[in-house]
């Protein structure tokens, strides 16, 4: 493979975030191109899988991710390490995704607005759920293995904007607080509310839709005590 | 369930509310016993903890599955071409060089 260095290990987040890496990424020649090619290594599934989470196709992904390591490389000068040298990184790929998917919305519109009225909305909620999920498997599948945990992944497309990314960030990602309010530039308390009110929207979608499918499997069940 | 239970305890939507501080070990204890004494008396709160729970630990089942090496040799070679890793100018010679016939 190209780059590939078999006879060095694969560097895992804790080692990349020490100084002691920092160094030899800023270092010149052989040494700052091997430890950058090493810390794309460490790095490239955990980063792609950030990234296809939230954009539809793979190619748009991988693209973007090399956009993400292109900057890292112009900007390693500047970083001096201020945070964690991945936090940075998944701040700018936070960046460029978000750069993605507005221009991809303003393109929507463009064309929305010249079919309009042609596409339900209910067919547009599939077609994005669709694009999120199927890096990992397919709707269907992810629902036989677990309705509950198919369920929730769903319900993260539902969540409004900035709780959605705070989720993202904290919960599947697993950054810490304040990690996810660098990248995002909010308090740590503001994440705080947003990933309640996250999980708080998420648990109500879920059970919402649980009481949906009881209710069409027990059509006629009248007399159950509902407590409230 | 009676209007002193809610009293007593909580009502449940401040018990949903309480939620992310108990996750964190944050309740003060006064507050983790009423808290304690809501859950063992509502079902409903109970299964509303256990989706917060599943919610707050999606990292766990978030379904990953390693890229193709493809992919990552597609990006590495990407830095190359842009002069980020450079060429595999240490790399072990071939034993048996090609092109020979
Ligand atoms: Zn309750």
């Amino acid at each position: 493979m190209s780059g590939m260095k078999p006879s060095q290990s694969i560097p895992d987040f804790e080692e990349i975030n020490s100084p002691e890496f920092l160094e030899m990424l800023l270092a010149k020649g052989p040494t700052g191109q091997r430890a950058f090619a090493r810390m794309v290594q460490g790095t490239h599934d955990r980063f792609l899988g950030f990234i296809r989470r939230q954009l539809p196709s793979q190619e748009e992904c991988l693209e973007v991710l090399q956009e993400v390591y292109l900057a890292v490389h112009k900007g390693l000068p500047g970083f001096a390490g201020k945070s964690k040298l991945t936090t940075w990184i998944y701040s700018l790929a936070h960046h460029k995704i978000c750069d993605r998917i507005a221009d991809r919305d303003r393109g929507h519109k463009e064309l929305t607005e010249s079919r309009e009225g042609s596409r339900s909305t209910e067919n547009a909620g599939t077609d994005r759920w669709s694009g999120i999920t199927s890096w990992d498997a397919p709707p269907d599948r992810l629902m036989a293995r677990n309705a509950v945990e198919g369920l929730i992944g769903k319900a993260v497309e539902a969540l409004p904007g900035p709780a959605r990314e705070v989720y993202r960030l904290r919960d599947l990602e697993g950054l810490s607080g304040e990690e996810a309010a660098e990248i995002l530039g909010i308090t740590p308390e503001n994440v705080r509310v947003q990933l309640h009110r996250a999980r708080r929207q998420i648990v109500d979608w879920v059970q919402e839709k649980m009481a949906g499918v009881r209710n069409a499997k027990e059509p006629q069940a009248g007399g159950r005590g509902s407590e409230t | 369930m009676s209007g002193l239970f809610y009293k007593v305890t909580y009502p449940c939507d401040k018990v949903r509310d309480f939620m992310y501080d108990y996750l964190d070990g944050n309740l003060p204890t006064v507050t983790a016993i009423r808290f304690h004494l809501h859950l063992n008396g509502c079902a409903q709160c109970r299964e509303y903890l256990f989706l917060y729970k599943k919610a707050a630990n999606a990292k766990e089942f978030r379904k990953e599955h390693p890229a193709p090496d493809a992919l990552l040799a597609s990006t590495l070679g990407f830095l190359e071409k842009e002069g980020v890793t450079g060429p595999e100018d240490d790399a072990p010679e071939e034993p048996f060089p090609k092109g020979n016939p």
